[in-house]
C-alpha cells in the first residue's frame, strides 16, 4: 500500500485530527479533574465509540442497516477472553470446556490476533453473502446473525456462560489504550471514507445502477467494507472484554444494536465526525437520565425511581432525529466542513 | 399417531400466529415501505390495555377480547398518525429505524407504567383444553389458533377484492400516487391499512394472552422478529407470501424440535434463522416475489 | 373552463416550466405539442398535484393550487397519464372500479362499466385477469376508461398513442373524436403532431419549459412546419 494520499483524504486528516484533539481533551479533563469512578464510562464510551465508527464504514457508506455487530462484537471478545485467561483461573470459571479450551493459556498479543482473524474470518464468510444482498436482505440476514450468535452463546454454556459471568480474564486494557485505540478508528474510518473505496460505495449508495455503469464493483466495495466493519467491532469486543475483567451473553444482543445504531444515527451516519459526535451526545444524554432513573434526591423533590427511562430517550431520541432530522447532526457534512451548508 | 397429529396441529398453530403477525406486517409494508417493527408492541399494547379492563371494568372474557381488538387497532392507527406519518416517503432505511425507535419507546413505556416483570393476566387461558377426540388427545387452543387464523385470512381476502378500500389498497402497492389521481385519499389507504395489521395484531395478541397467561413489555417483540423472517422467506409486501412463509417458519420450528436432539432444545432458533439467512442468499428477494428489476420505470 | 396563468413547474430545485398561461373552454379540444422534454408532462402535473409549481391554475374560475390531489380529482380533473400506469396487478374490472372510486352513484357506475366493456370487448373477455396481461393499446384504452369512469369534467390525455401501432393509434383517436362529439373537455398531449392537429381546436406549442406559439389549430395548416419546428429542421 502506498502512502500517497487523495486530496479528500489528506483533507480528511485535518478532519480526524480535530476529532482526536475532542477525544484527547475529553480524557485530558478526566486526568485533572475526573472521578476515579467517571474513567470506566469513559472507557465504555470509547469502545462504543469504536462500534459505532466501525458501522459508519459499512453502514453510513453503503447506506444499509445492519444489525449484526455486536454478534462480532460478543465473538472477539469471548475468542479473546478464553485465550487470555489463565489456565488455573478458567478452571474455576469454565470447569466444563470442551477440546481443552481450559487447559491453555495465550499471551495478550497472540490472544488479540486469534480474536481478530478469527471474528475477520467470519466476517469474510458472511460478508461474502451479505454484499450479495440488498435492502431489507442485509438488514434481515444481519439481524439472523446476531440471533444465530447469541443463541450459540446461551446455549453452549460449558463455554461461553450464558447469561451467567465469564470471569477472571487478566485486566490487560486501561484508559490510554483504549484512546488510542478510538483515536486510530476515527483516522481509519475517515481515510477509508475518503478512499476510491469509499467513494465508490457511497456512489452505490445513491444510484446502485448508476455507479455500476461506471464500472464499480459494487459486490467487492461492500465486501471491503464489511470486513473493515467487522475488524472494528471485534477490536471493540476485545477491548471490552480486556477492562471489566468479566463478560456475558446478555451485553451482545439487541439493547446494545440499538444503543449504537441510535448514536450512529443521531450524528448523521454519512460522516465518520457524525458518528464520534452521535457517541459522545448520547453517552452524555444517558448518563443524565441514568441519574435521573435512581430517583436521585433533588433537594425540594425526591424522584422517583423510574426504570426504564434510559430506554425511552433512546427510543425518542431516534424517531425524533428521523422525524426531524433524517440525515442526523452532521449530514454528509465532517468536521473541518462544520461550518458550510450541508450539500445534502 | 397420537404424537403425528399433535405435532402437526403444533406447527399449524405456530404457523398459523406467525401468519397472523407477518399479514399485519406485510399488508403495511405493501403500501407504504414500512418495515413495522413496533407491531410486536401493538400486541403487547394489547394484553397491557386488556389488564386495565379487567381490573377496571369487567372480567369476562369475550368483552375482553373485543376490547384487545379495538386497542390494538386504535393504537395501530394512533402510531401511523403520530409517527409514521411524517417518515412516509422516506427511505427504507428511514422508516426502519423509525419504526425501531417507536418500538423501544413503547417497550420503556410499558416498563415505566407497568413493569419490568410479566404481570399475570389470566382471562383467556380457558381457550386452552386438553381435548380427546376418540384417542387423540390434543390442544383446544391449537385448533381455535388454526381456525381463526384461516377466517381472518378469508375475511382479509374478502375484503381486499370485494370493497373499493380493499382495491385501492392493492392497487397503492403497486403505484400509490395513481390511486390518488384516482381520487382516494391517501390518508384514509394508510389508515387502512394500519387498522387492519391492528386488527390482526389484536388476534394475535389474544392467542398469545391465552397461552402465556400473563403480558411483558417485550412479549412481542420475539414473535415479531420471526414474523419479520416469514415475510422475507415469503417475499417482502406479498400477502400470500407473508401466509405461507409463516406456515413455513412454524413447520420449520416443530420439525427443528421434533428432529433435534433435546439437549439441542435452545438451539431452535438458530437453526430456523440460518435456514432464513440460506433462503435469502438462494432468493434474494423471496419465494413468492418476482424478481424485482433495478433501475427507473419508463 | 381550465385556466393556468404564469404557471412554474419544479422537479427539484430545477424549473421545467417558465411562467405559461393556458385556456381551455368547456367542450373545446387543446392541444400541447412540443419536443420531449419541453415540459408538457409537468404541466399535466401541475393541473393534477403531482409536481411542485407556482402560479394559478383555475378550474371554472376556482384556484386549484391548495388542494390536494385527491381534491382535484374529485373537483372534475381526471387523466390519462403517461405510461399509462394500469394497476397491472389488479384485474380489468378492478382498474375500472378504480376509475369510479369517487362515484357515490355505485349501480349507474356498474352499468357503464358494462356499456364499455360492451364497446371494447377485449376488455370484457379478460375482466377477471391482471390487467397487466394486456397488450399496450387495450391497456391505453383501459387507462382511457379509468379516466372517463370518474366521470370527469375535464380529461388530461398525456401521450394515449406513444408506443402504439398505428393502427391502434387511429383506434385511440377515434375515441378522442367520439368524447369530443360528446362535448368532453379535453387536454391533450401529442408527439403525433397530424394526429393530434386532426382532433384539436386550439394548439400550444411548448418549447423549453415556455410557450413558442399558439392559435385555433387552422392557423398552422396541415401541421407540416410545426412538424418541422418540433423535429428541429429549419428551412
Amino acid at each position: 500500500m502506498t502512502l500517497r494520499l487523495n486530496i479528500n483524504q489528506r483533507k480528511g486528516l485535518v478532519g480526524s485530527t480535530l476529532l482526536s484533539l475532542l477525544i484527547l481533551a475529553i480524557v485530558g479533563a478526566y486526568y485533572l479533574w475526573g472521578e476515579s469512578y467517571q474513567a470506566r464510562i469513559l472507557y465504555a464510551t470509547f469502545v462504543n465509540l469504536l462500534v459505532v465508527v466501525g458501522l459508519q464504514v459499512f453502514m453510513g457508506n453503503a447506506k444499509i442497516t445492519s444489525f449484526s455487530h455486536s454478534a462480532f462484537m460478543g465473538i472477539a471478545a469471548y475468542v479473546a477472553a478464553i485465550c487470555v485467561t489463565p489456565a488455573a483461573m478458567k478452571a474455576i470459571s469454565l470447569p466444563d470446556a470442551p477440546w481443552g479450551l481450559n487447559a491453555f493459556e495465550l499471551s495478550p498479543l497472540v490472544s488479540v490476533l486469534l480474536a481478530l482473524s478469527i471474528t475477520g474470518i467470519l466476517g469474510l464468510l458472511t460478508g461474502l453473502f451479505m454484499a450479495r444482498l440488498t435492502g431489507v436482505g442485509v438488514t434481515i440476514v444481519s439481524i439472523a446473525i446476531l440471533v444465530i450468535v447469541h443463541s450459540i452463546f446461551l446455549h453452549r454454556t460449558d463455554i461461553f456462560k450464558g447469561n451467567q459471568a465469564f470471569f477472571g480474564i487478566p485486566k490487560i486494557f486501561d484508559l490510554p489504550h483504549i484512546t488510542i485505540l478510538a483515536i486510530a478508528a476515527i483516522f481509519i474510518a475517515r481515510l477509508f471514507r475518503e478512499s476510491a473505496f469509499g467513494l465508490q460505495l457511497r456512489a452505490c449508495a445513491d444510484d446502485e445502477i448508476g455507479a455500476r455503469a461506471m464500472g464499480v464493483d459494487v459486490y467487492r466495495t461492500r465486501l471491503i467494507a464489511w470486513v473493515i466493519g467487522t475488524l472494528f467491532f471485534a477490536t471493540a469486543g476485545i477491548a471490552y472484554a480486556f477492562f471489566l475483567g468479566t463478560i456475558s451473553a446478555r451485553p451482545f444482543y439487541f439493547n446494545f444494536v440499538f444503543l449504537t445504531v441510535a448514536m450512529l444515527i443521531l450524528g448523521g451516519l454519512r460522516s465518520v465526525s457524525g458518528a464520534v459526535i452521535g457517541t459522545l451526545l448520547i453517552t452524555i444524554g444517558l448518563e443524565v437520565v441514568r441519574w435521573l432513573e435512581t430517583g436521585p434526591d433533588l433537594g425540594i423533590i425526591k424522584m422517583p425511581q423510574m426504570l426504564g427511562l434510559s430506554g425511552l430517550l433512546l427510543g425518542v431520541v431516534i424517531v425524533a432525529v428521523m422525524t426531524f432530522l433524517p440525515n442526523g447532526i452532521m449530514g454528509n457534512r465532517e468536521i473541518e466542513e462544520i461550518f458550510k451548508k450541508d450539500p445534502g | 399417531m397420537d404424537y403425528v397429529i399433535q405435532q402437526v396441529l403444533n406447527a399449524l398453530s405456530f404457523g398459523a400466529e406467525y401468519a397472523l403477525i407477518a399479514l399485519g406486517l406485510a399488508i403495511v409494508f405493501s403500501i407504504m415501505g414500512l418495515v413495522n417493527f413496533a407491531h410486536g408492541e401493538v400486541i403487547a399494547f394489547g394484553g397491557y390495555s386488556m389488564i386495565v379492563v379487567a381490573t377496571l371494568l369487567t372480567g369476562n372474557p369475550w368483552v375482553l377480547m373485543i376490547m384487545v381488538l379495538a386497542a390494538c387497532v386504535l393504537i395501530a392507527t394512533v402510531l401511523e398518525r403520530v409517527a409514521f406519518r411524517t417518515v412516509r416517503g422516506a427511505d427504507l432505511t428511514t422508516g426502519l429505524l423509525t419504526a425501531f425507535g417507536v418500538s423501544i419507546i413503547l417497550q420503556n413505556l410499558f416498563l415505566l407504567l407497568g413493569s419490568p416483570r410479566p404481570m399475570a393476566a389470566t382471562q383467556f387461558i380457558f381457550l386452552d383444553k386438553t381435548l380427546t377426540i376418540g384417542a387423540i388427545r390434543v390442544s383446544s387452543l391449537q385448533i381455535y389458533e388454526t381456525v381463526a387464523t384461516v377466517v381472518a385470512i378469508i375475511i382479509l381476502l374478502t375484503f381486499l377484492r370485494r370493497t373499493t378500500l380493499g382495491i385501492a389498497m392493492r392497487a397503492a402497492a403497486l403505484d400509490f400516487e395513481m390511486v390518488r389521481l384516482c381520487g382516494i385519499r391517501a390518508n384514509r389507504v394508510i389508515a387502512g391499512a394500519f387498522a387492519m395489521s391492528g386488527l390482526l395484531a389484536g388476534l394475535a395478541c389474544i392467542f398469545i394472552m391465552a397461552r402465556r397467561g400473563s403480558v411483558s413489555p417485550h412479549m412481542g417483540f420475539d414473535p415479531v422478529l420471526t414474523a419479520f423472517v416469514a415475510c422475507v422467506i415469503g417475499g417482502f409486501g406479498s400477502l400470500p407470501g407473508a401466509v405461507l412463509g409463516g406456515f413455513l417458519l412454524g413447520i420449520c420450528e416443530v420439525a427443528v424440535q421434533v428432529l433435534l436432539p433435546q439437549s439441542y432444545g435452545g438451539l431452535a432458533q438458530a437453526v430456523v434463522f440460518a435456514l432464513v439467512a440460506l433462503i435469502l442468499i438462494w432468493r434474494p428477494d423471496g419465494i413468492l416475489s418476482p424478481a424485482q428489476e433495478k433501475g427507473d420505470k419508463i | 373552463m381550465l385556466q393556468i396563468e404564469s404557471l412554474k413547474v419544479f422537479h427539484g430545485l430545477i424549473e421545467a416550466v417558465h411562467g405559461i398561461d393556458i385556456k381551455i373552454s368547456k367542450g373545446q379540444c387543446v392541444c400541447l405539442l412540443g419536443p420531449n422534454g419541453a415540459g408538457k408532462t409537468s404541466t399535466l402535473s401541475s393541473i393534477t398535484g403531482t409536481a411542485r409549481a407556482t402560479g394559478s391554475v383555475r378550474l371554472d374560475g376556482n384556484d386549484i393550487m391548495a388542494l390536494s390531489i385527491e381534491e382535484r380529482c374529485k373537483r372534475g380533473i381526471a387523466i390519462s397519464p403517461e405510461g399509462r400506469r394500469i394497476f397491472s396487478n389488479l384485474s380489468i374490472q378492478d382498474n375500472m372500479i378504480m376509475g369510479g372510486a369517487i362515484r357515490r352513484d355505485k349501480t349507474r357506475l356498474a352499468q357503464e362499466i358494462e356499456e364499455w366493456i360492451s364497446h371494447f370487448p377485449v376488455l370484457g373477455e379478460r375482466r377477471n385477469q391482471p390487467a397487466g396481461t394486456l397488450s399496450g393499446g387495450e391497456q391505453q384504452m383501459l387507462a382511457i376508461v379509468r379516466a372517463l369512469l370518474s366521470k370527469p369534467r375535464i380529461l388530461l390525455l398525456d401521450e394515449p398513442s406513444l408506443g402504439l401501432a398505428p393502427q391502434i393509434t387511429a383506434r385511440v383517436f377515434e375515441i378522442i373524436r367520439d368524447l369530443k362529439k360528446q362535448e368532453m373537455t379535453i387536454l391533450l398531449v401529442e408527439q403525433n403532431v397530424a394526429a393530434a392537429m386532426e382532433v384539436s381546436d386550439y394548439v400550444y406549442v411548448l418549447n423549453n419549459g415556455a410557450i413558442s406559439s399558439h392559435g385555433d389549430v387552422g392557423k398552422f395548416g396541415d401541421g407540416s412546419d410545426l412538424m418541422d419546428e418540433l423535429m428541429g429542421v429549419h428551412r
